[in-house]
């Protein structure tokens, strides 16, 4: 019994006494809940399953105590309208805005942030981590650190790019086929079945083994897999729009096809398509990051996160976590555009569930 | 109940002209090729007589609807042509892999179904309480992390650095059931990680929605247990929604199964696909894509004709 141990059980003990006592109710589960879960993972795995707990603890604090500082900052620094809507986000919308705009500074200013090129050889393969390599050398020798850095530019800007053409696609087609109706909407409800009738890990091999795997290909094949999706959902939402009497009122003072969706429908139904934006993104990223884990993706020595787990996947079973970084900023990312998703869906449904 | 045949029927007709029109799609993807197979995998430097030769071989003098309807033809006897790379029948290929990912599939499906609709049952009924919150974090973070992260993180932590499980799932032909159960656990567990999340979120969402319905209400007002609402008045209208959850998330599975298998280096379609693609195996590729597309479509039929089965309501369209 170390008096880690020790200590530990008394902070969450008293924790939760002193929740207790003023009646917090939350807390106060949260925090016995843990020590009965500690005593569990206590007795199987030890006082390091302790310390991984602290550690998580640590981190959670962490990020919670991040978000908070982010919100209050964004709150500050914003016009007073979106300044009051951000205000009411919950800390893991604002911590998603957190991660979200520090892979922004990462990608936009990645040649500036990385000490090392993307593709240049500095050292030995495999070699650890020293003063000049922050998380050591990948399997030909190229800083790690840095190409995760340019990870962020690459990975993350072609989801974005494929994205915004899946979007684009999707959204004209949806608009039209919801103010044109008839056998036009028709044809391309058909089509959106059939695409989505194909698991989209599937379609993008078939494809891509016919048409190799290039840049172009890949964001016009995700693109085309995704689309059908953001076609039903703006379908739908026009839908509602196109009913409404000032769409009727438009159509009788002789106004075009493309003017009713222009300033007429798309303006009424911003708050879902925009939802449906981070998660197109979530699905486009983790397509793409699964099929360059393939090596079927963005091709070496291009920096890739997915490409980076798949050519260093040797150094876990020696007990390294290094190859998991990429693999876990994959993750961040898209659980970080969930949160705000999430956030953002709620706000605009208004749903109290 | 003549009336429940029809509209059954109306849906698996629906399915076989979906089948049919997917597999026109890839069989006809690969007609795109710039110029044509024998000249994709001979490459620049084939002479003019070695790519005729091919032709003639793979028989791409005739015209393509006449190969295509060969093609299917052979497909649904089980016989997918020759792999231009190995010279084998393809068929012989997938046969025993596509045991092994039914297999993992299965498995996978055995533990996570279960265990999803009882957890989402569970944090349904503790809804906007702590533990719902965090339900809803940890099934979120499981859903965005991609399915190798999660596959590597588990061989990190259960195969490397406890040496619980083996890595890799090697299988060979005369293992026993208990032997292939525990070879084959981590790429299970990753998949039951992932799919546990999404289903967990669809029950939970489902049950929800049906706990909100003015008749549980009702129930509640009257005075009845709250296990007895549950069992008597939600259960019962539950299962359409459930059982489709678990059929879209069984077709989920098939998906996921491709990133696993590489992840573990499981000897399955996925790897096989992943192989064929790289190497521009058309055939295999065909085959591959055929089989887990008629199984997606296969499964997302289930769901359809489970709701339409346990839903009177969907009977009696308005």
């Amino acid at each position: 019994m170390s008096y880690f141990v020790v200590g530990y059980y008394a902070l969450l003990i008293g924790l939760s006494c002193l929740a207790a006592y003023y009646k917090q109710r939350t807390p106060f589960m949260l925090l016995f809940s843990l020590t009965l879960a500690s005593f569990i993972m206590g007795i199987i795995g030890g006082v390091s399953a302790l310390w991984t707990v602290t550690l998580a603890a640590g981190a959670l604090a962490l990020a919670a105590g991040t978000s908070y500082a982010f919100r209050e900052f964004l709150v500050i620094i914003l016009p007073r309208e979106t300044a009051k809507e951000i205000k009411t986000a919950p800390l893991t919308a604002s911590f998603g805005m957190f991660v979200i705009f520090t892979y922004a500074i990462a990608g936009i200013f990645a040649p500036i942030i990385a000490p090392h090129g993307e593709s240049q050889v500095i050292a030995s393969a495999f070699a650890p981590p020293d003063e000049t390599m922050l998380l050591g050398a990948d399997q030909l020798g190229r800083d790690m650190f840095s190409r995760i850095i340019f990870g962020a530019r690459n990975s993350v800007g072609l989801a974005l790019i494929a994205t915004l053409l899946a979007f684009f696609m999707g959204a004209i087609g949806g608009l039209f086929a919801a103010t044109k109706g008839g056998w036009f909407d028709q044809l391309l409800g058909r089509i959106a079945d059939v695409i989505m009738s194909v698991p989209s890990l599937i379609f993008a091999l078939l494809i891509l083994s016919i048409f190799g795997t290039n840049l172009a290909v890949i964001v016009v094949v995700v693109a085309v897999i995704y689309s059908p999706r953001v076609f039903r959902l703006s379908r739908a939402v026009a839908g509602n729009v196109v009913v409404m009497d000032y769409i009727e009122a438009a159509k009788l003072r002789g106004e075009g096809t493309w003017y009713l969706i222009r300033r007429e429908i798309l303006p009424n139904s911003t708050a879902p398509l925009i939802a449906e934006f981070g998660l197109e993104f979530c699905f486009v990223f983790l397509l793409i990051a699964g099929l360059s884990f393939l090596g079927l993706g963005i091709q070496p020595p291009t920096a890739d996160w997915g490409s980076m787990v798949r050519e260093n996947a040797t150094l876990i079973s020696f007990g390294d976590m290094t190859p998991l970084i990429p693999a876990a900023a994959i993750a961040l990312l898209t659980v970080s555009v969930n949160f705000v998703v999430d956030w953002m869906l709620y706000r605009s449904s208004g749903l109290k569930e | 109940m003549g009336d429940i045949l029809r509209l059954v029927a109306r849906r698996l007709g629906l399915g076989v002209v979906t089948l049919f029109v997917v597999s026109i799609l890839i069989f006809f993807a690969v007609e795109l090729l710039p110029g044509d197979i024998a000249e994709a995998v001979l490459g620049q430097s084939a002479t003019q007589e070695t790519v005729a030769a091919m032709r003639e071989q793979l028989g791409l003098d005739r015209p393509a609807p006449v190969r295509y309807v060969e093609w299917l033809s052979g497909a649904v006897q089980g016989d997918f042509g020759v792999s231009l790379v190995s010279g084998e029948r393809v068929s012989a290929a997938i046969g025993p892999r596509f045991r092994n990912t039914l297999f993992l599939a299965a498995y996978a499906a055995v533990i996570a179904v279960p265990l999803a609709i009882i957890l989402g049952i569970i944090v349904a009924l503790l809804r906007n309480t702590v533990f719902d919150r965090v339900a809803n974090v940890l099934t979120l973070t499981s859903i965005s992390s991609p399915e190798f992260f999660l596959g590597y993180i588990l061989i990190l932590y259960l195969s490397v650095k406890t040496s619980m499980f083996p890595a890799i799932a090697s299988l060979s032909h005369g293992m026993s059931f208990g032997d292939l159960l525990y070879r084959s656990f981590l790429p299970a567990l990753t998949l039951v990680l992932v799919v546990t999340a999404h289903m967990m979120r669809m029950t939970r969402a489902a049950i929800i929605n049906l706990l909100a319905s003015p008749y549980i209400e009702m129930a509640r007002l009257k005075g009845v247990p709250p296990w007895k609402v549950i069992v008597r008045h939600a259960l019962p209208n539950a299962w359409a929604p459930i059982i489709n959850v678990v059929a879209l998330n069984l077709a989920y599975l098939i998906t996921g199964v491709v990133l696993v298998e590489v992840v573990f280096v499981y000897p399955g379609v996925g790897q096989l696909l992943v192989d064929a693609v790289s190497k521009r195996d058309f055939p295999v590729v065909q085959a591959c894509c055929l089989i887990f597309a008629a199984t997606f479509i296969l499964l997302n039929l289930a769901a359809d004709v489970g709701s339409i089965l346990t839903n009177p309501r969907l009977r009696h369209p308005k």
